[in-house]
């Protein structure tokens, strides 16, 4: 059995190498290398995802050593349940991922080089995939590096833009604080060790007898490596921008997945590493996932380029899911092991929902820059008349995000409720009270996203298109809408039948946890098939469904029989005696301004407004508004601590003086002093 | 057996079919305290069954979701108040979900509401839509905690075990943070039914209109399944405030005897607190747009001190 599942996972990582090399193979014959190193692409994935469901079925841990020998590095693998149900995610995500771009990549052919796409693609998608199962920290630190480097390729893809090119930049830099922070965090608990082998085994004994200073250093060093990637407020800077820069069906992978390898190492290190915690630890995790769910949603409000939107919901939605990691570690270290259990699978249930829907959401937006060439959603409209399949996708996505019945984004929610509401068995009553006002902020969250989507989803697809390249816009190929088509009724799938995740995540919990809450939490109902429970009440999103459809069932037929010929007369709609235009549409600004006033404390509006007169102060020529949201976190975050780095910077420029002699004394001096205290 | 089948059916017919007679009812009452005759309390009904027979108007701009929306939102009403326990504590199938499951019900009626409101290309409708989800977003929280205090205090989060408990342990209703939960959710209900001080029902002004707003398009058909689905919604919040906070009379079996008084006492309640609203809707006036933040703000401060007193007397 584990022989196959190593097999299975090597000869995916194979694969997608082939891929990528296939892809640079077609010079002449561009767009048939394209297709090969996609479609090897979606194969690899479908490999992954059978290594995956098998080795979660089975709940076996696989170790994959390739030692070299004399080699300093130790190549290790480790394929426990955690690795696995990341990988699943992955390659679920990287499979839809790689079809819908067979049809995205038509935008570029011929334009630029689609072989260095289907590259960097195949090794972005292999190294998420090796990050997730990295068992040594030097192994782990080399494949993150890789992910990132790839991935800052694929945001620049399109780089004459310079907007791209600072959004790519921004990425990497900030990355690359974020890996400065993890390796000191590796290095501090390497001393611990008391081996040389950087081994991720040895690190999982080191919480124990590590002393808690220690611990408490690394914990906030992880927090800030970590939650860069996962775009934590106030260190998401990159995240808006980079997400939108990127071609869409690279978007669709770094929000729908990438971000969530952080997810990942937060579990490896708070659940594994540096176990016991103290409970202050888990409110610390709560308090920034529900900050940066909050003011992901607000910033996301105002948005609107529809990319940059989606990217600031994936930060809220990251913040969610942390909300869900932290109760857990919470309860955890009360030693309420079932109810850490049950977090956990509400923040692991969210972060697979996620996945889907906001990957959904991205493709489509994707469908949408394909047919208009735009991304700014107060020139779209009507495009329900022009892209009439991606629109009801865009209304599932929509509808599964803001957390509406019986979607997937529904039951996850409901997790994160319940488990909220057992934070009263914690002993101490700060923390109860802080597990409370979070799931106020979770409910506040839920119906900010929820004017967040019906905006996307109102201004950009329904009314009268606002420009001429929404009037001439035409449904995308066949290809990506079938792709956009198996996440969307995923999310129809997750949502009703939610039992099914939730095996795959107690196999998790088992592994990781050593509690399987799923005898208690499920049951058979009357329709003797599974339902949820939880120590407050019992849900069956899938008798929910029934029942409505019942009820349509039986409205329609009471209504017709109340008036059998039923006729909608087609008319204009009223609009004071004009003819309808889509100026006097409600525009995306103008539905979110009450929200502007209301936050204005957040938001700091910026508004403008010009008027030019031909008969100065009698005949209005034109008026310009401008309204603006200040950045506050560049403004009183980003913008002090550059400048101060510059300070510092221009203060010890003098120690470089170009000449040659003095840098040997540098290096001499340096010397001396290693000597001296490492010596002794 | 049998009265599991009857009970769900029940609460359907009392909740659809007296939900116009609460909408009539305070019409009549609001009118007789301004020196008005008023309308027949009937007169719901009677616009209801006309707009049952006409035909109905639709704009050439409008989608699918335009025609889609009466039945999501009607439905979605309808599939609540078979989890809400009416007249008896025992709700057949409360099985299906919970309050969660409910709050999230009214919010894809207000989603599919609110996108048909931009479907027509009014102004009107865009404004009475981006009001109503900042009402609602507003309200959303305290509603959460009014709700979580609740479950909290005994446990669960099912309405019909809510009722359950709390009839049977009478005692618990004397929490004075059940108290400023009452307060707190009375507040949202007005919110989220739309009547004065935060939404006027009766305005076609386009200054003034939430709800309205994003119904005006509507006709026939259509027309009579959002209002009714209005309606609906206001007489289960009504009942659902009734029977978490004021449980007495309520019938714990599914005994005939027991359901009869169970009847007519939640008729004598429900009347009692759509008077009140008649009260507060008489002695208020409407609140400008962006006072109504500080409002919801209060009703959730009161259910932030219900919890937080919660925890202390625990």
């Amino acid at each position: 059995m584990a022989e196959h599942i190593s097999h299975l996972f090597i000869i995916s990582i194979i694969l997608y190498l082939a891929g990528s090399l296939f892809a640079l193979c077609f010079y002449g014959w561009q767009r048939v290398g394209n297709y090969i190193s996609l479609i090897l692409a979606a194969i690899a994935s479908c490999f992954s995802i059978a290594a995956a469901a098998v080795a979660l079925s089975s709940g076996s841990t696989i170790r994959l050593d390739f030692t070299i020998y004399h080699a300093i590095i130790k190549y290790n693998f480790l394929l426990d349940p955690v690795s696995s149900y990341f990988i699943l995610a992955i390659a679920v995500i990287g499979f839809v991922a790689a079809i819908y771009s067979i049809g995205y990549t038509r935008l570029y052919v011929n334009k630029r080089d689609t072989r260095f796409l289907g590259f960097t693609y195949n090794i972005f998608l292999a190294s998420m995939l090796l990050v997730a199962t990295a068992n040594n920290a030097v192994v782990f630190m080399i494949v993150w590096e890789l992910m990132t480097v790839v991935s800052f390729f694929l945001v620049i893809y399109e780089h004459e833009n310079p907007a791209n090119m600072k959004a790519g930049f921004m990425y990497i830099i900030m990355a690359h604080i974020g890996s400065v922070f993890l390796s000191v965090a590796f290095f501090i608990m390497f001393a611990h060790t008391g081996t040389w082998d950087f081994g991720f085994d040895d690190f999982r004994k080191v919480g124990s007898h590590m002393p808690l200073i220690y611990k408490n250093v690394v914990f906030f060093l992880v927090i800030i490596g970590f939650g860069i990637k996962a775009g934590i407020f106030p260190l998401h800077l990159w995240l808006p921008m980079a997400h939108p820069a990127a071609p869409s069906n690279v978007s669709m992978v770094m929000s729908g997945v990438m971000i969530k390898t952080a997810i990942y190492g937060f579990i490896r290190f708070y659940f594994e590493f540096l176990t016991p915690c103290p409970p202050w630890w888990g409110v610390v995790v709560l308090i920034i996932g529900a900050s940066s769910a909050l003011l992901g949603i607000l910033y996301a409000l105002t948005e609107k380029d529809i990319k940059t939107l989606l990217a600031y919901s994936s930060i809220e939605n990251n913040g969610i899911i942390i909300i869900g990691i932290g109760l857990s570690m919470i309860f955890k270290s009360y030693n309420l092991m079932a109810l850490s259990s049950l977090a956990m699978m509400a923040g692991l249930y969210h972060l697979v929902n996620h996945a889907v829907f906001k990957s959904l959401l991205f493709g489509c937006a994707g469908n949408i820059y394909y047919a208009t060439h735009t991304k700014n959603i107060e020139e779209l409209g009507g495009l329900i008349k022009r892209l009439r399949v991606t629109a009801p996708l865009f209304l599932v996505g929509a509808l599964a995000i803001s957390a509406i019945p019986p979607l997937n984004g529904f039951f996850s929610e409901w997790l994160i409720f319940q488990s909220i509401l057992n934070g009263f068995h914690i002993p101490s009553v700060i923390i109860k009270i802080v597990t409370i006002i979070c799931g106020a902020v979770v409910a506040l969250t839920g119906a900010l996203v929820a004017t967040c989507f019906v905006k996307a989803f109102g201004i950009s697809f329904l009314a009268l298109p606002r420009s001429d390249c929404a009037k001439k816009a035409k449904e995308v190929p066949v290809i990506m809408l079938v792709s956009m088509g198996l996440l969307a009724s995923l999310c129809v799938f997750l949502g009703i039948f939610p039992v099914k995740v939730m095996m795959v995540i107690n196999s998790v919990n088992t592994h990781l946890l050593n509690t399987n809450i799923l005898p208690a939490i499920t049951s058979y109902d009357w329709l003797h098939t599974k339902s949820v429970q939880t120590n407050f009440t019992e849900l069956s999103p899938k008798s929910a469904t029934v029942l409505g459809l019942m009820l349509l069932a039986v409205t329609f037929g009471v209504l017709t029989s109340i008036k059998p010929r039923f006729v909608r007369k087609i008319y204009e709609t009223w609009t004071c005696g004009r003819s309808p235009e889509p100026r006097l549409e409600y525009t995306a600004t103008a539905f979110t301004r009450p929200f502007k006033t209301i936050f204005s404390n957040l938001y700091r509006p910026q508004r403008e407004v010009r008027t030019e007169y031909s008969v100065p102060n009698f005949f209005v020529k034109s008026i310009t508004y401008v309204g603006e949201v200040s950045p506050i976190f560049e403004k009183y975050f980003y913008s002090p601590v550059a400048r101060f780095i510059l300070n510092i910077s221009n203060r010890v420029r003098w120690v470089h003086t170009g000449s040659i002699h003095i840098y040997l004394t540098y290096i001499f001096i340096t010397l001396i002093i290693l000597i001296i205290f490492v010596g002794k | 057996m049998t009265a599991k089948i009857i009970l769900p059916i029940l609460q359907i017919l009392v909740i659809v079919g007296f939900s116009p007679l609460v909408k009539g009812f305070i019409n009549k009452i609001e009118a007789r305290l301004q020196c008005r005759r008023g309308a027949s309390i009937f007169q719901p009904y009677y616009n209801l069954v006309k707009l049952l027979r006409k035909d109905a108007v639709v704009s050439e701009t409008s989608s699918w979701i335009f025609r889609a929306t009466p039945y999501v939102t009607f439905i979605s009403i309808l599939i609540i108040s078979l989890l809400v326990p009416v007249l008896s504590s025992q709700v057949p199938l409360n099985f299906t979900g919970d309050i969660i499951l409910i709050i999230y019900l009214f919010a894809l009626a207000r989603f599919f509401l609110v996108l048909t409101s931009l479907d027509t290309g009014s102004a009107f409708g865009g404004m009475g839509g981006s009001r109503e989800m900042m009402v609602s977003s507003m309200a959303e929280p305290a509603m959460i905690l009014s709700i979580f205090t609740v479950a909290l205090t005994v446990n669960s989060t099912n309405l019909s075990n809510i009722t359950n408990l709390l009839l049977n342990n009478s005692v618990l209703l004397l929490n004075p943070s059940l108290f400023l939960a009452f307060l707190a959710f009375a507040i949202v209900l007005i919110a989220e039914a739309g009547r004065i001080p935060v939404d006027n029902p009766f305005t076609h002004l386009e200054l003034t209109m939430i709800h309205e707003g994003m119904m005006l398009e509507f006709s026939g058909r259509y027309l009579a399944l959002v209002e009714w689905a209005s309606s609906m919604k206001l007489l289960l919040l009504l009942t659902i405030l009734v029977n978490i906070f004021f449980p007495w009379g309520i019938a714990g079996g599914l005994t005939f005897s027991g359901l009869i008084i169970a009847f007519a006492l939640y008729v004598v309640k429900i009347g009692f607190f759509a008077f009140l609203i008649v009260i507060v809707e008489m002695s208020f006036a409407k609140l400008r747009l962006f006072r109504i933040p500080n409002l919801l703000g209060t009703a959730f401060i009161l259910s932030v001190l219900a919890i937080i007193s919660l925890y202390v007397v625990r």
